[in-house]
């Protein structure tokens, strides 16, 4: 029983797929970059489109699955934008005008365009994020960070390792409350529900640390971290492609923030 | 640059080791007693050890020790002397002993690291600094050496569980490790796997290539491997070191106090067969919970939906047990979860029977999903594979008392009774000693009991167990099935999921699962006669492999090691 999805795979090779790792980070990084410098809302959606016709085009990933990956952001980004909007310090300014009134609030148009950049981030965050990671899995990522930029070993293969034993702790989440709720515990009011949800997760967290402490043990009893210098079995080298990806970003970013002038 | 030494020749086999422990002892930091003490034994080079011994008693400490785990990782303190070849384990640095030594523990998913296979097994070469070169011919004949040839790309997630524990031990054996050691290699496996890691072993064994150390508790299929057997008693003494053919009557019966699962023919005749003790035929009680058409169907997102149960219809009556059968993958579980009312169907119905209102004889049957928490935890119980996971309370005692405090809700004065129940509860699962202790400090085969305990002071009806042998010993499964017995002569139902073909004749039924749907339902004795799988498949040579190890006359073995002949 699963109750993480399987991840996002490329489903056919394509330009990305290609492409290091950290060079799609770094490309990847001038997009976050442009879409926070600026509140015009126009900059965010100029780069999800772009975002957009990269996943299409270039990521190799199956588009289909896409929106069902990204559906759970919705609620997130929806609460963001309206509270981004009714908070807004451009409500308080008496010279805009007024183009809502709810009772004693009173939104004006900055403040709908600000809330409005603020979703939109989101939406870049989250279709930027696929375009670094998805093209391929989490272990290039690491060998990636290892090689072509020198991180610890301990640090990237480490946290490889408890990417890998992720799902294992969503199963036993749902399994603990299975059986919770066998043993006759079912939470009544707020305070209880809270309380339940401790001792559900004090369990889950104890089953966590065994199953890392066996890990550990078992990498180290196959001469992970012991002082040799180690070697790599995947050779990452940055290729034309990786610039190509790195230039086009920027030029991308560049465009995004200045078309309007 | 010091990289200079990572490289090595590829082809530099390492020679097999001899192993000579002396007075070997080892004492966890924080515990009072040794977990081994006073090993004194002599392995020759390319030998073959079976290490057995009771649940707890230091096997795998000694395992450990071998690979220089203990005593370069974990703390503690190191009495005597171990010397794996010409290394003194205290005075060679655990790395040097990584290079020579490789380990595979019990637990495959808990000693996978990458999500890919080759890099997988490339990743302890990787560690060592292995060059590349060396690395790309290296991989694919480990795998092959495993059995897994071809298995480069394939996704780690996606494998069986034999797969992975074979690829485990692809791992170890990338490194060229002249001494293998193998902590309970099948424990966690279902028929298929077991055999097909045996297999595996058998090949490696008769290449002479590796001194192997293996622990195990199914002795019928390592006692064919092993050319010496070491017995550790619960206090990680020494019992007895020798030659594996030498096994004779007196040794059988310390085997049999250790816990190990001693082949049928060489038991004393008449001795009874501990599955089979407690059998009798069903009398018709009341359909306690039923299954009519259940479809149960996950969401994946490859190819739309996966279809885990597909229209099967199971009930259970008062008194009777139900072995719950099929390779992984069958459904097994997702029947246990829908017939608990924790997952719903997508098609056909489950129903309970509620407890009778006054003046009825019997109560009406409701969907267990619709129950509120107090009324079905009042009717069903239900075993986890992994019992820690329904832990609810922070001692032994508190956890039996638990399910009877749900019962009296807020009513605290009635606390100082259920304590008081509950070591007695305690008592009569063999678990006094341990009332104020923490349930997640006691060992498997604690826990499993611990479990059965929690729900005895207000025993439900019906009572669902996933896997309730796994990883147990044999003393571990008598108890449990003690503990079933008493509660099924009291009118309890009982679904059984297992893989242990050991357990069907303690059963009054069974009823097989193939992807879905539900293949046999019958007599233990119709199905051990002709298992209803396609009889090439694997799990059907699983089944007879378990089955000859728990029940069949092993001609093969006892011709070679008639008891008293060595």
């Amino acid at each position: 029983m699963s109750v993480l999805p399987t991840p996002l795979r490329p489903t056919r090779p394509a330009f990305l797929t290609r492409t290091t790792p950290v060079a799609r980070l770094v490309a990847g990084m001038t997009w976050l970059l442009a879409s926070i410098v600026t509140l015009d809302p126009m900059v965010p959606v100029r780069l999800s489109v772009a975002a957009l016709v990269a996943l299409w085009l270039w990521s190799g990933l199956p588009l289909r699955r896409i929106p069902g990956r990204l559906a759970p952001l919705g609620f997130a980004i929806l609460s963001l934008t309206v509270f981004s909007i009714l908070l807004s310090s451009a409500n308080g300014d008496r010279t805009l005008a007024t183009v809502a009134q709810f009772g004693p609030a009173r939104i004006t148009g900055p403040a709908i365009s600000a809330g409005l950049a603020i979703g939109l981030r989101v939406v870049v965050i989250a279709l930027t994020t696929l375009l670094v990671f998805g093209p391929s899995d989490p272990t290039r990522m690491a060998d990636s960070l290892v090689e072509q930029w020198h991180l610890p070993d301990r640090f990237a293969y480490g946290t490889l390792a408890a990417l890998r034993v992720a799902p294992f702790m969503a199963g036993d989440w749902a399994t603990i409350g299975a059986a919770r709720r066998l043993r006759g515990l079912q939470p009544r009011g707020p305070v209880a529900r809270v309380r339940e949800s401790g001792g559900r997760l004090l369990v889950m967290l104890i089953s966590a640390i065994r199953r890392a402490e066996r890990l550990a043990l078992a990498m180290d009893a196959r001469g992970f971290d012991s002082g040799v210098r180690r070697t790599h079995f995947r050779v990452l080298r940055t290729t034309w492609r990786d610039w190509l990806t790195i230039a086009v970003a920027c030029a991308v970013a560049a465009a995004a923030l200045e078309l309007p002038h | 640059m010091k990289s200079a030494r990572g490289v090595r020749p590829a082809t530099g086999k390492v020679a097999p080791p001899a192993i000579e422990a002396a007075g070997l002892g080892w004492t966890y930091a924080g515990r009072s007693q040794p977990a081994i003490e006073g090993l004194t034994f002599r392995l020759e080079a390319g030998r073959v050890l079976l290490v057995l011994g009771p649940s707890g008693s230091g096997k795998s400490t000694l395992a450990r020790a071998l690979a220089g785990l203990v005593p370069h990782v974990l703390p503690g303190r190191w009495q005597g002397g171990l010397r794996v070849g010409e290394l003194e384990v205290a005075q060679t640095p655990a790395r040097l002993l990584g290079e020579r030594v490789g380990l595979v523990f019990q637990d495959a998913d808990s000693q996978l690291v990458m999500s890919r296979v080759d890099d997988e097994v490339a990743f302890g070469l990787e560690n060592r600094g292995w060059p590349l070169s060396a690395m790309e011919s290296r991989v694919p004949v480990a795998l092959g050496d495993a059995g897994l040839a071809g298995f480069e790309a394939r996704q780690t997630p996606t494998l069986s569980g034999g797969e992975k524990q074979r690829l485990a031990i692809a791992d170890v054996l990338a490194a060229l490790p002249g001494l293998l050691i193998l902590d309970e290699p099948t424990a966690n496996l279902d028929p298929p796997g077991m055999h097909a890691v045996f297999e595996q072993l058998e090949v490696l064994a008769r290449r002479r290539e590796h001194t192997i150390v293996l622990i195990e508790h199914r002795l019928e299929a390592a006692l064919r491997l092993a050319d010496e057997v070491l017995l550790i008693d619960d206090e990680g003494h020494q019992l007895a070191f020798a030659p594996a053919r030498a096994v004779g009557r007196e040794a059988i019966e310390l085997l049999e106090r250790c816990g190990a699962w001693v082949p049928r023919a060489w038991q004393e005749a008449g001795a009874p067969e501990p599955a089979a003790a407690g059998r009798r035929s069903v009398e018709a009680g009341t359909v306690l919970l039923e299954a009519v058409g259940v479809r149960i169907a996950y969401p994946d997102d490859e190819c739309g939906q996966h279809v885990a149960l597909d229209g099967v219809s199971v009930s259970v009556r008062a008194g009777e047990r139900i072995a719950l059968v099929g390779p992984n993958g069958a459904g097994k579980s997702s029947l246990l979860l829908a017939m608990a009312g924790l997952l719903r169907p997508s098609a056909g119905t489950v129903r309970l029977r509620a407890l009778p209102r006054k003046g009825e004889a019997a109560g009406p049957m409701r969907d267990p999903a619709r129950l509120r928490a107090d009324e079905i935890a009042a009717r069903i119980g239900l075993v986890f594979q992994d019992p820690e996971l329904g832990f609810v309370a922070r001692t032994a005692r508190d956890e039996v008392a638990a399910s009877a405090r749900v019962m009296s809700g807020r009513d605290r004065s009635a606390d100082a009774g259920h304590d008081h129940g509950a070591d007695g509860v305690l008592a009569h699962f063999g678990l006094g000693h341990l009332a104020s202790d923490d349930p997640f400090r006691l060992s498997q085969g604690e826990q499993r009991r611990l479990s059965l305990a929690a729900l005895a002071l207000r025993p439900p009806a019906i009572l669902l167990l996933d896997e309730p042998t796994f990883g147990l010993d044999r003393r571990g499964t008598e108890a449990v099935l003690r503990l079933l017995e008493e509660r099924r002569t009291a009118g309890q139902a009982q679904i059984l999921a297992t893989h242990d073909p050991r357990l069907l004749p303690a059963c009054d039924r069974v009823v097989a699962l193939d992807r879905g749907r539900a293949v046999f339902d019958g007599s233990p004795d119709a199905f051990l006669a002709a298992p209803p799988y396609d009889p090439a498949g694997p799990w059907r040579a699983g089944v007879a492999a378990g089955v000859a190890s728990g029940r069949a006359t092993p001609q093969d073995v006892t011709a070679a090691r008639e008891p008293g002949a060595g």
